[in-house]
């Protein structure tokens, strides 16, 4: 038996860990990986959710598992654009140094 | 159906390595060793999955995630086989502190809104999770999900597949190698000077 604040907080502790990734590393390959992460946490969330108003929620019994399987979808695609973007912008500048990719700064 | 002690506990275990694992995801600094943690990480979520009685959400995270986004990963990053000399000089103290500020501000504001929400606490004060509400045992599997999946949300079920095939051809016509693309030696140089500006 286990209750529903332990997986919000585990949910929020995931999520603040992918900011921090997203934030303070500059490898665009763990900063994709830190933004899974995030997508990853908020899907916890959702079922959680999903399982506690399965027999109330307007959207069904499954409303929050067929959420986070669009979640899923999402973030499927993410990766795909994003992995392909980094290879581009590697083989045009052989970096993958997110402070080097600065030509747009005024 | 498991005991509740027994729940408790592999719901501690499976925590305490996801907690471990996303922190070693986000520290190490070798794209490998990060990308190798992630797919524990996500062993672990999909075994929240279960728990939470979405045992087919569950694989689909295991197939999806740890099968095919984490392929792709491991896929580039031998690809772009950054060596240890090459790769990214790491923010200083400065840009992880305030990296770390941003992240413990979401964390408690996150927790205060888990903590002071009346919402979460009448139904923590109703039990756990396996026992509110009791689910039919059909709850997550593969029978009930499809059906109420193509009955109910159809429309966002081909929108997915409208995303997944715009996201495909984005990628392919991404990492097409074209001419336009290459650089000549001249423009190799050129972004070599300002990248060292």
């Amino acid at each position: 038996m286990f209750s529903l604040p332990a997986i919000l907080y585990l949910s929020a502790f995931l999520f603040s860990i992918g900011t921090y990734g997203v934030l303070a590393r500059r490898n665009i390959l763990v900063v994709l990986m830190s933004l899974e992460l995030m997508l990853n946490a908020v899907n916890i969330a959702l079922v959680a959710f999903g399982r506690v108003h399965a027999l109330s929620a307007a959207s069904g019994e499954h409303g929050g598992q067929i959420f986070t399987l669009m979640v899923l979808a999402v973030a499927a695609a993410e990766a795909a654009i994003g992995l392909s973007l980094l290879l581009v912008i590697w083989r045009r500048w052989e970096t993958i140094d997110l402070r080097e990719l600065c030509q747009l700064n005024g | 159906m498991l005991s509740p002690w027994l729940e408790h506990l592999i719901f501690s275990i499976v925590a305490i390595v996801a907690v471990a694992g996303s922190i070693l995801v986000v520290t190490r600094r070798n794209p490998i060793y990060s990308a190798l943690f992630l797919i524990v990480v996500f062993g672990t979520v999909s075994a929240m999955f279960m728990l939470l009685d979405a045992p087919f959400l569950g694989f689909m995270q295991l197939l999806v995630y740890a099968g095919a986004i984490m392929v792709l990963y491991l896929f580039v990053i031998m690809l772009i086989n950054p060596r240890d000399g090459n790769l990214p000089k790491e923010g200083g103290a400065i840009e992880n502190s305030f990296a770390g500020g941003v992240s413990l501000l979401i964390f408690s504001l996150l927790a205060f809104a888990i903590s002071h929400s009346g919402e979460v606490e009448r139904l923590s004060n109703a039990g756990g999770i396996p026992a509110l509400p009791e689910v039919p045992l059909s709850h997550g599997g593969i029978a009930g999900f499809g059906l109420e999946l193509f009955h109910n949300h159809l429309l966002v079920f081909e929108l997915t597949s409208v995303l997944i095939l715009v996201g495909i051809i984005g990628a392919v016509h991404l990492a097409m190698r074209r001419k336009s693309t290459a650089l000549t030696s001249e423009e190799a140089a050129e972004g070599a000077v300002t990248a060292d500006v």
